[in-house]
């Protein structure tokens, strides 16, 4: 379905080159790196710390040139700025001027992107409502907490209602019901047809709310695709607890089927291979014990990215 | 039009800024102490006593201006760089030229409404003390006025690519020279070495020659101050100003922020 989607970003043989201090030596941190993010889909752009993910967003913001390759956003290339009215940006940890009011500083980034005067009030306060600020509106930003920022951070990528919003480490800092509120802001986002491109650290978040994901170590794209690609349907293993299991037949189970087993005061939990879940469960109520659960466990994409940065490390 | 209120948004945003430095009012303080200084430096001489109270009145407010100018303008863009809320900002609408113009208009700003207050000290002494005030004194303020606009814009140059200690050196450097580059002219000119009259030639051409802007002398000793030099001085300080602007927009164009 994406794919047949019109790309709203594209990112081309993307090479960044730093020059660490005053050598003349450069240090490759982007080696052609090539993506495209379709309109209305939310992209998660993952990797572990130092990959590139903040230096590919910095190129794509504008902030950083890169040496080589291309980059489009909406069909403008991205060192252009009168685009950027129609995107927003929300960069990791951000920081805002500690002597203003959250209302002060998202009247002054809607002064910043042209939102005229008569609807910026209306505009501000709906935004502030949104990120549940409403209460903190007129407090000074010294006074805010590292998750109250996030939020004032997320309100300001949002002011101009953007149809590209990219969140740099969206989740960073906050609690599990801020995290749960961010996500639903994301959702609510993609339903009203804007297209979000975040990197996260957070895999669970990604593997909830996001259609397609890239994986990149170390300045190189090793995965992406949708997000049903990364998540194998075959179950690998099940969980299955047990009360009133015979020691006997527990022994017999572990030696028979490559049983994993864990005691849980009365009961016990057995980790098997999908293939024999029948056989165990057939072998357990014959033996009169009583089934608790039984939970399928499936691939993860925690475990792709760890496969992916395995394999990089290995390379290396 | 939209570019002028984004300039007018960061400028206004700047200039609330300024306001809450410490260092604005520490300086702003000195030179207000320093005005009423005059006053006591003035009974030590029997002769030109309104002289020394108003030379002394303008010299601190040359001075203690300059200081604020330099010493806020060469922080300007490195505590956004600093402080990252310059992501946020160039990630709208706004280009790096608007917004070093808009860095440098807030600062300009502030120093033009701190250097009114000074002027007001300096003509509430002026008066209690009995000594002359006339529209040279104010002509003479004004220029100073410009001064600082040309010196906030070198301020807000050196700022937008290199650091704040950096900064300040180069800045102060220059102002110095600028106040000094017609001496050293003249000096090169008597040489008998040829480098050394060329490169006194070089610097009074490509250092702003503050002198321009003083007629600190012209006023306190009730001198004329002809339209011409009011003329040479304003455009002298809008070019000054906007290719200072444009050379720093260049380079801040081509910087990468890590």
């Amino acid at each position: 379905m994406a794919s047949e989607r019109c790309a709203v970003i594209r990112v081309d043989q993307i090479v960044k080159d730093f020059r660490p201090g005053f050598g003349l030596r450069r240090k490759r941190v982007l080696h052609g790196v090539t993506f495209e993010v379709h309109e209305g889909e939310i992209f998660g752009f993952v990797g572990p710390n130092g990959a590139g993910k903040t230096t590919t967003l910095k190129i794509l913001m504008g902030l950083i040139r890169p040496t080589s390759g291309s980059a489009s956003i909406l069909g403008c290339d991205v060192s252009e700025s009168e685009f950027r009215n129609q995107i927003g940006f929300l960069p990791e940890n951000p920081y805002f001027y500690p002597f203003l009011t959250a209302r002060e500083i998202l009247d002054f980034y809607a002064r910043l992107c042209g939102v005229d005067s008569r609807s910026r009030a209306e505009r501000v306060s709906g935004l502030l409502e949104v990120v549940h600020l409403s209460h903190a509106a007129d407090a000074r930003l010294r006074t805010f907490s590292k998750g109250m920022l996030q939020r004032v951070g997320v309100a300001q990528a949002l002011i101009n209602d953007p149809k590209v919003v990219f969140l740099d480490e969206p989740m960073s800092g906050l609690d599990p019901i801020g995290r749960k509120e961010i996500r639903d802001v994301i959702l609510a986002l993609r339903a009203a047809g804007k297209t979000v491109f975040m990197t996260t650290h957070i895999l669970h978040d990604v593997e909830m709310i996001c259609d397609r994901v890239a994986i990149i170590v170390n300045g190189t794209i090793r995965h992406q695709g949708c997000i049903e690609d990364f998540l194998p349907d075959a179950t690998v293993s099940t969980g299955i607890v047990l009360s009133q299991l015979p020691a006997q037949i527990a022994v017999e189970m572990e030696e028979r089927f490559s049983v994993e087993m864990r005691g849980l005061g009365e009961r016990v939990e057995l980790t098997i291979p999908a293939k024999r879940v029948q056989d165990v469960l057939e072998m357990a109520l014959a033996a009169g014990a009583q089934v608790i659960s039984v939970t399928p466990h499936k691939g993860s994409l925690e475990e792709v990215f760890l496969n992916a940065v395995r394999e990089e490390e290995g390379s290396g | 039009m939209k570019s002028l209120l984004r300039i007018q948004a960061l400028a206004f945003n700047t200039f609330r800024e300024a306001l809450r430095n410490k260092l604005l009012y520490t300086l702003l303080g000195f030179g207000v102490l320093m005005i009423g200084s005059g006053v006591l430096l003035a009974t030590l001489s029997y002769v030109d006593v309104d002289e020394i109270l108003q030379d002394v009145g303008m010299g601190a407010i040359r001075f203690f201006s300059a200081g604020i100018a330099i010493f806020i303008g060469i922080g300007l863009i490195h505590s956004e760089v600093d402080r990252r809320t310059i992501f946020t900002i160039l990630s709208k609408p706004v280009s790096r030229s608007e917004f070093l113009v808009g860095k440098w208009a807030g600062l300009t700003i502030t120093v033009w409404l701190q250097l009114g207050l000074m002027a007001m000290a300096f003509a509430g002494v002026s008066w209690m003390a009995g000594a002359p005030l006339g529209a040279d004194h104010a002509v003479a303020i004004a220029l100073i006025g410009l001064e600082l606009m040309v010196l906030v814009a070198i301020a807000t140059f050196f700022s937008a690519f290199t650091t704040p200690m950096l900064a300040a050196f180069f800045t102060v450097g220059i102002w110095m020279i600028g106040h000094l580059s017609r001496d050293l002219r003249a000096l090169g000119e008597r040489s008998e070495v040829e480098s050394v009259s060329w490169m006194s030639d070089l610097i009074f051409t490509l250092v702003p020659d503050f002198e321009v802007f003083n007629m600190t002398l012209q006023a306190v000793h009730g001198l004329e101050i002809s339209a011409g030099e009011i003329q040479l001085a304003i455009v002298y300080a809008a070019g000054y100003t906007i290719s200072t602007l444009l050379l720093g927009s260049m380079i801040f164009s081509r910087r990468d922020f890590k």
